[in-house]
C-alpha cells in the first residue's frame, strides 16, 4: 500500500480502542501492511469505520471482516498468520486462547512469528483479568493523585494519556523484537502491561518514595524537584487565556526583572535570592500575575523568549490547529476519505527523510480489504469468498 | 556474557549527549541491550542537580531523577567546546551507530559537529535530535522545558478544573513521550539502514510529542470544532468521574452496566430515586448528571476504596482507587509480575527497587540492571581500552579540562 521504511512487513491487527490502534498506526504510517480484523458486530462506537475517531487512528491500515464466533474464522486467521510477521492484540487475556489462537498455537504455523499482547494488567498476576480504562490506570499508577492541586482535590490528566503511551511502548517493543528476529531468526512473544507503562512515567517519584520512606503530596503546578521560581501558570488578558513561565537561575531572574521594567517590588529583600523567592513564592506569583493579566499570552511569551526565559502559551485545540509553528512544519496532513471527504490529522512526530513514510491514505471502510486479503493474499476463489460471506463468517 | 546474545538490541552503540529531555530514550534502548555511552560535560550533566535525591542534602551523585533515566549506560566526560575534545568525539562517532542529542538547534553546527560532518566518516550514522520545538520553524530557537512543552502542546489546557488554572501533568511527561517517539524513530532508521546503508537525522519536537498524545482532544476539534475544556474530576465524555469514598477517592464509571450499579446500591438501600424507570434511558441520565453524581457519591462515601474496587471488579466495573506512590510500591499485581527490579547501589549501601519496563519477552532477557554511571566513571575503560589513549594522555586531557 505504501513504500515506507516498513514496506514488506505484515501486521495482523486484532486491537481496538485505543492503545493498540495507536501502536499499529505508527507501523502503518511507516509502510507496514496493517490488516485490521473487524466484523459487523464489533464495528460500533469508536470502532465504527466512517467516523472521525476511527479515521484518525486507522489511517494507512486495511480492514477485513471475520466473525470470530464461527470456528471457520479461526482457520482463516491461521492462514493469515502464516504470511504475517507480527500479530498484535489487546483483548483481555482469555480471549485469544479461548479461540485457540494463543502464541503456542500461532507459532506452530509461523515459527518466527512475533506476537504482542497488550492488556490492562498483563497476561499474568492476580489482577490479570481486571478491567480498566486509561483513566482508571492513571488513577492506579499514582499519576492522577500527583496531577492534582491538593490531596483532597484529585483531578488527573484530562484525557486517556495511558493509551497513546502504551501504544508507543508497544510499537517500540515490536520493533525491538523485529531486530531480534532479524538477528537470530527466532520469533518472540511480548506480554505488555498498560498499567506498568503508566507506572514507569513516575519513576523518579517511586524511587523517592521507596528510598526516602516519605509520603509524597500533590503540588499542582509547583516545581518540586527543581528550585525554579517563578514557575507556573499565569492568567493573561482574554477569556481563559494563560501562559507558563519558568525561571531557573539568577541570570534569568535578572532578565525577567528587565522585561518587567524593574518595578519596585522586584527589589524587595524577600525576593533577592532564589531561596527567598521560593519561600515567598505565593506573593511573588501574585505580582507576576498582576502583570500577565494585562497582556495576551502570545505577547508575553514573545517578550520573555526574546529575553531568554522559558515561557509558553497554554494552547487549546483550536490554537494547536492554527499554530503557525506547527503549520510551518507541516504538522497537519489532509487525507481524502470516501465518506468523510477531506479530513485533517496530525502527522507523525517521528521525522526523518519524508520519503520514508510512503504515501498515506485515510482509514478503510469496513471490509474494504476483504477482496485483496482473501483473494490476492490467501488465493480464495470468488466462489469460496462469497460462500464465506453468505454464511456470515466473513462479515 | 551469555545474556547479551539473547538480548534484543546488542551491538547497537549509542553516544548519548542528551540531557533530561531525552535521556529516557537511550535508557529504553539500553534496557534491551544497546551499548549506550553517556557523554557528560566535565563536572557532570546538569540533570544530576534535579531532585528528588537520596537523603539530604542534595548531591549530584544521588539524584534519583538522573539515576532513573540513566540505568544500564556507561558514562564518560568530554568537553565538546574544546578542539581536542571534538577530535576525540569524532573518533567515538566513527565507532557508533547513533548520536542522541538535545542541544538548541544550531549549537552543534557552531562547533562544526553537525550531522553532515559527523556522517562523513560514518555514512551509516543516525543522529536523533530532541528539542523543544524541532530543528526548523519560527519557534525553533525558543527555550523549552517540560512545562513549556506541556503548555504549547495542549496538555495543560484540558487538565485541571474550570475554576483552577490549567494543570501540568505530573513529572516530565513531554520528555517521556518524546523519548518514546525518538526510540521508535531510531529503530525505524536502523531498519532502513539495513537496505540503504545510510543513516538519517531524526528531528523530534517536544511540542509535537505532546500534541500527538492528546487522545480525543485534537479529534474533537478537527472533526466537530469542539474545544475541549478542563473538567476537574469529570471525564470529558461525562461517563467517568472521581468520587470521594470513606478513605480516599475512586474513579467510577457512571453509565456502564447501569442496572447492575443501581441494583448494587439498592441492595444497600442507597439507590434513592435512581431506581426509577426514567433513569434507564441514557439520554435522561446525561441530562441529570449532577444529581446522579450526588446520589452515587452519597453511596461511595459509605465504602472504602478497596471494597468498591474489589466488589466492582467482580462485577466487571473498570473502577480503580486514586492511589499515592507509596501504595503503588505495595501493589500486589506489580509485585507478582516482578515489575520492580533490584539494582545494586553500593554507594548508598543498599539495593534499590527500580520500576522496570512494561514488557516481558518470551526469551529470557538479562534481568540484572546496572545503576547509572557516576560522572566520568568509564573514562579509563573507554579512552584507554577503546581509543588507545595512555594514562599520561588522560592526565593531560584532564588538566586541560577536556575530560
Amino acid at each position: 500500500m505504501n513504500q515506507g521504511v516498513l514496506n514488506g512487513l505484515r501486521v495482523l491487527d486484532f486491537t481496538r480502542v485505543l492503545a493498540g490502534p495507536y501502536a499499529t498506526r505508527i507501523l502503518g504510517d511507516f509502510g507496514a501492511e496493517v490488516i485490521k480484523v473487524q466484523s459487523k458486530k464489533t464495528a460500533e462506537g469508536a470502532e465504527s469505520n466512517a467516523t472521525g475517531y476511527f479515521n484518525h487512528w486507522h489511517r494507512n491500515k486495511r480492514s477485513i471482516t471475520l466473525d470470530m464466533s464461527y470456528p471457520e474464522a479461526k482457520g482463516i486467521v491461521l492462514e493469515l498468520v502464516k504470511i504475517s510477521d507480527l500479530v498484535i492484540e489487546n483483548f483481555s487475556p482469555r480471549v485469544m486462547s479461548n479461540w485457540g489462537l494463543d502464541y503456542e498455537r500461532l507459532k506452530e504455523v509461523k515459527p518466527d512469528l512475533i506476537m504482542l499482547s497488550m492488556s490492562a494488567m498483563g497476561q499474568k498476576g492476580p489482577w490479570k483479568d481486571d478491567v480498566a480504562y486509561g483513566p482508571t490506570l492513571q488513577a492506579l499508577s499514582g499519576l492522577t493523585y500527583l496531577t492534582s492541586p491538593t490531596k483532597e482535590t484529585p483531578m488527573g490528566i484530562g484525557y486517556a494519556y495511558a493509551d497513546p503511551i502504551t501504544g508507543l511502548y508497544a510499537a517500540f517493543a515490536a520493533l525491538s523484537a523485529l531486530e531480534y528476529r532479524d538477528r537470530t531468526g527466532k520469533g518472540l512473544y511480548i506480554d505488555l502491561s498498560e498499567y506498568e507503562g503508566v507506572c514507569s512515567l513516575i519513576g523518579p517519584t517511586l524511587l523517592d518514595s521507596s528510598l526516602n520512606h516519605r509520603n509524597i503530596f500533590p503540588q499542582g503546578n509547583r516545581s518540586v524537584d527543581l528550585p525554579a521560581v517563578p514557575y507556573g501558570c499565569y492568567q493573561c488578558a482574554g477569556i481563559d487565556r494563560w501562559c507558563v513561565i519558568a525561571v531557573f537561575d539568577e541570570g534569568e531572574w535578572g532578565s525577567l526583572c528587565r522585561v518587567l521594567g524593574h518595578p519596585e517590588w522586584t527589589k524587595e529583600e524577600r525576593f533577592s535570592t532564589l531561596s527567598k523567592r521560593k519561600e515567598n513564592e505565593e506573593e511573588l506569583n501574585k505580582f507576576i500575575e498582576q502583570w500577565t493579566l494585562q497582556h495576551t499570552p502570545e505577547e508575553l511569551v514573545n517578550l520573555l523568549q526574546k529575553a531568554g526565559i522559558s515561557a509558553g502559551v497554554v494552547q487549546n485545540a483550536e490554537d494547536l490547529a492554527t499554530d503557525p509553528h506547527l503549520i510551518s512544519r507541516d504538522f497537519f496532513v489532509q487525507l481524502e476519505h470516501p465518506v468523510l471527504g477531506k479530513t485533517v490529522s496530525d502527522t507523525s512526530p517521528i521525522r526523518f527523510d519524508e520519503g520514508s513514510r510512503g504515501e498515506w491514505k485515510a482509514a478503510p471502510l469496513l471490509g474494504e480489504g476483504n477482496h485483496y486479503v482473501f483473494k490476492e493474499l490467501l488465493g480464495f476463489t470468488e466462489d469460496k469468498l462469497s460462500s464465506y460471506v453468505e454464511r456470515g463468517i466473513i462479515g | 556474557m551469555k545474556d547479551q546474545k539473547e538480548n534484543l538490541l546488542p551491538g547497537i552503540r549509542i553516544l548519548d549527549l542528551a540531557d533530561e529531555k531525552a535521556s529516557f530514550c537511550s535508557r529504553l534502548l539500553a534496557d534491551l541491550g544497546a551499548d549506550v555511552v553517556k557523554i557528560e560535560r566535565p563536572g557532570g550533566d546538569p540533570s544530576r542537580r534535579t531532585g528528588p535525591f537520596f537523603g539530604d542534602p542534595p548531591h549530584p551523585e544521588r539524584s534519583l531523577f538522573f539515576n532513573y533515566h540513566n540505568t544500564n549506560k556507561r558514562g564518560i566526560t568530554l568537553n565538546l567546546e574544546n578542539r581536542v575534545g571534538r577530535e576525540i568525539f569524532l573518533r567515538l562517532v566513527k565507532r557508533s551507530d547513533v548520536v542522541l542529542e538535545t542541544f538548541p538547534p544550531g549549537y552543534l553546527r557552531n562547533l562544526g559537529l553537525d550531522f553532515e560532518v559527523l556522517r562523513e566518516g560514518n555514512p551509516g550514522l543516525i543522529m536523533a535530535s530532541v528539542t523543544g520545538f524541532g530543528q526548523e520553524g519560527p519557534r525553533s530557537k525558543y527555550k523549552s522545558c517540560d512545562i513549556v512543552a506541556s503548555a504549547f502542546g495542549g496538555q495543560m489546557y484540558v487538565s485541571g478544573s474550570p475554576v483552577t488554572p490549567p494543570l501540568k501533568p505530573f513529572g516530565e511527561q513531554s520528555y517521556y513521550a518524546a523519548s518514546l517517539f525518538a526510540a521508535i524513530g531510531i529503530l525505524l532508521v536502523l531498519r532502513k539502514r539495513k537496505e540503504t546503508g545510510k543513516g538519517e537525522h531524526l528531528d523530534i519536537s517536544l511540542q509535537e510529542a505532546v500534541a500527538s498524545t492528546l487522545e480525543h482532544v485534537m479529534i474533537r476539534y478537527l472533526y466537530e470544532k469542539i474545544v475541549s475544556k478542563r473538567r476537574g474530576n469529570i471525564h470529558w465524555s461525562n461517563a467517568i468521574c472521581i468520587l470521594a469514598c470513606k478513605d480516599g477517592f475512586m474513579v467510577i464509571t457512571l453509565f456502564q452496566q447501569w442496572e447492575t450499579l443501581v441494583e448494587w446500591m439498592d441492595s444497600e438501600g442507597m439507590a434513592e430515586d435512581l431506581r426509577e424507570e426514567k433513569y434507564r434511558e441514557e439520554e435522561y441520565r446525561f441530562r441529570n448528571l449532577d444529581h446522579i453524581i450526588e446520589v452515587i457519591q452519597r453511596w461511595t462515601k459509605t465504602h472504602t476504596k478497596n471494597e468498591l474496587f474489589e466488589s466492582g471488579q467482580l462485577m466487571r466495573f473498570p473502577w480503580a482507587p486514586v492511589v499515592s506512590p507509596e501504595e503503588v510500591l505495595e501493589n500486589p499485581q506489580l509485585k507478582a509480575r516482578r515489575f520492580f527490579i533490584d539494582v545494586e547501589h553500593p554507594e548508598m549501601s543498599t539495593s534499590v527497587k527500580y520500576p522496570g519496563v512494561p514488557y516481558q519477552f518470551s526469551t529470557s532477557l538479562p534481568n540484572k540492571w546496572k545503576r547509572a554511571p557516576f560522572t566520568g566513571e568509564d573514562n579509563i575503560q573507554i579512552y584507554t581500552e577503546e581509543l588507545g589513549l595512555s594514562e599520561e594522555d588522560l592526565r593531560r586531557l584532564s588538566s586541560m579540562k577536556v575530560i
